[in-house]
This record gives structure tokens, C-alpha cells and sequence, in this order.
């Protein structure tokens, strides 16, 4: 993905189009499933907390 | 000037990955802190004493006064304001300043918390200095 379609997934996602925050999702799911290790495990649980709370907070990114 | 607009996009995007680290982060000392595991206690004021006395105890402590036991006063009066004390202060008192063993320690030993223990040890300390009169010896 380049840095013109990032930017426009981004704003969908910070506007609420549900499309385009599983797309930043998917995107940056290696990095949420790294904090989603607990005791060298990925917690299932603490993963789809982070997402809830990234799917909550996006709005507030300031573009 | 295509050049500015492309580091202006890849600014936005570090900008972005600085931001949801950030987050996610936050997201997960929250979540852990949601879902610690807490451990059962009792107030320590719900503990019949008779529980809190080591064996011996009261002859140990009391005839401590006399100088020829474990714990040993210099002074006859800071020993009497010792024993006033309630027998479970004693005893964290006893574990702090005798056994030396941290508030942490002692928390786990006697199933309260942490501040439970530096509260009771300051309310100890405070009785104690009460009954020494004031500007009585300052310790702890």
C-alpha cells in the first residue's frame, strides 16, 4: 500500500468506515498481536480488547 | 515538490504507528490491570489475636522488659509503651523493626496489605510516642 492509499484508509477509518479500519487493522496487526502476549502466549482475550479500544479511540487521531 | 508531499505522507504514517502503539499500550495495562489476580485478604482487625501470637509470645515479649530475652528496651518506659500496644501492632512492629523483614513480606505473611501494614506501623508509632510524651524518642 502507498502513502496516498494509507492516508485515505486512514481518514476512512478516523471517519468511521468500518472497511477501512479492518483494513489499518489488518495492517497493524503484527504489532497488536506483539502486545497481546501474555507469559510468551498471545492472549486471544487481550487482543480483541485492544481492538475494541483502537476501533473506539481511531476518532480521536488527529489527521 | 512531490518529494515534500511524499515525507509529508510518510510523516502521517509514523505519526500514525507512534500514536497506535501508543494506544494499544495503554489498551493492555488497562486490560491487565482489569483482570489482576486478586489475592483474598482479611482486615487484620477481623484476626482473633490468638492468631497473630507466635508461639510464646507473651512470655517471650513481656519478659523481654527485663533485658534477657530477644528483644531487649533500653528503656522501661519504651517497653511499657510497647506493651500497651494492641498485640497485632506488636507483632508488625516485632516483624519490622526486630525480624526486619519488608512491609511487602509481612503483608503476605499476615494475608493484609502493604498499607495496611504501613498503617498500622505509623498508628504503632504514634501511640508509642503519645505515651513517651512528647519529643519522646523518635524512631522508625
Amino acid at each position: 500500500m502507498d502513502e496516498r492509499e494509507f492516508r485515505e484508509v486512514l481518514k476512512g477509518a478516523v471517519a468511521g468506515i468500518h472497511e477501512d479500519l479492518e483494513e489499518l487493522l489488518r495492517m497493524y496487526m503484527p504489532m497488536i498481536n506483539k502486545y497481546s502476549m501474555r507469559n510468551g502466549q498471545l492472549d486471544e482475550d487481550l487482543r480483541q480488547y485492544i481492538m475494541i479500544h483502537v476501533a473506539l479511540n481511531i476518532s480521536k487521531f488527529g489527521m | 515538490m512531490n518529494h515534500q508531499q511524499d515525507s509529508a505522507r510518510d510523516e502521517l504514517r509514523a505519526r500514525f504507528t507512534k500514536w497506535l502503539e501508543t494506544l494499544v499500550y495503554r489498551a493492555k495495562l488497562n486490560y491487565l490491570y482489569k483482570n489482576r489476580e486478586k489475592v483474598e485478604t482479611v482486615p487484620i482487625d477481623e484476626v482473633a489475636e490468638e492468631c497473630l501470637c507466635c508461639p510464646g509470645f507473651e512470655e517471650g515479649c513481656i519478659r523481654d522488659l527485663s533485658g534477657k530475652d530477644e528483644i531487649w528496651f533500653e528503656e522501661e518506659k519504651l517497653g511499657k509503651a510497647f506493651t500497651e500496644l494492641s498485640l497485632a501492632r506488636q507483632r508488625i512492629l516485632l516483624m519490622l523493626f526486630v525480624e526486619e523483614k519488608k512491609p511487602c513480606e509481612i503483608a503476605a505473611e499476615l494475608n493484609c496489605s502493604v498499607q495496611h501494614v504501613y498503617n498500622q506501623r505509623s498508628l504503632a508509632l504514634k501511640k508509642m510516642r503519645l505515651a513517651l510524651g512528647k519529643g519522646g524518642e523518635s524512631f522508625g
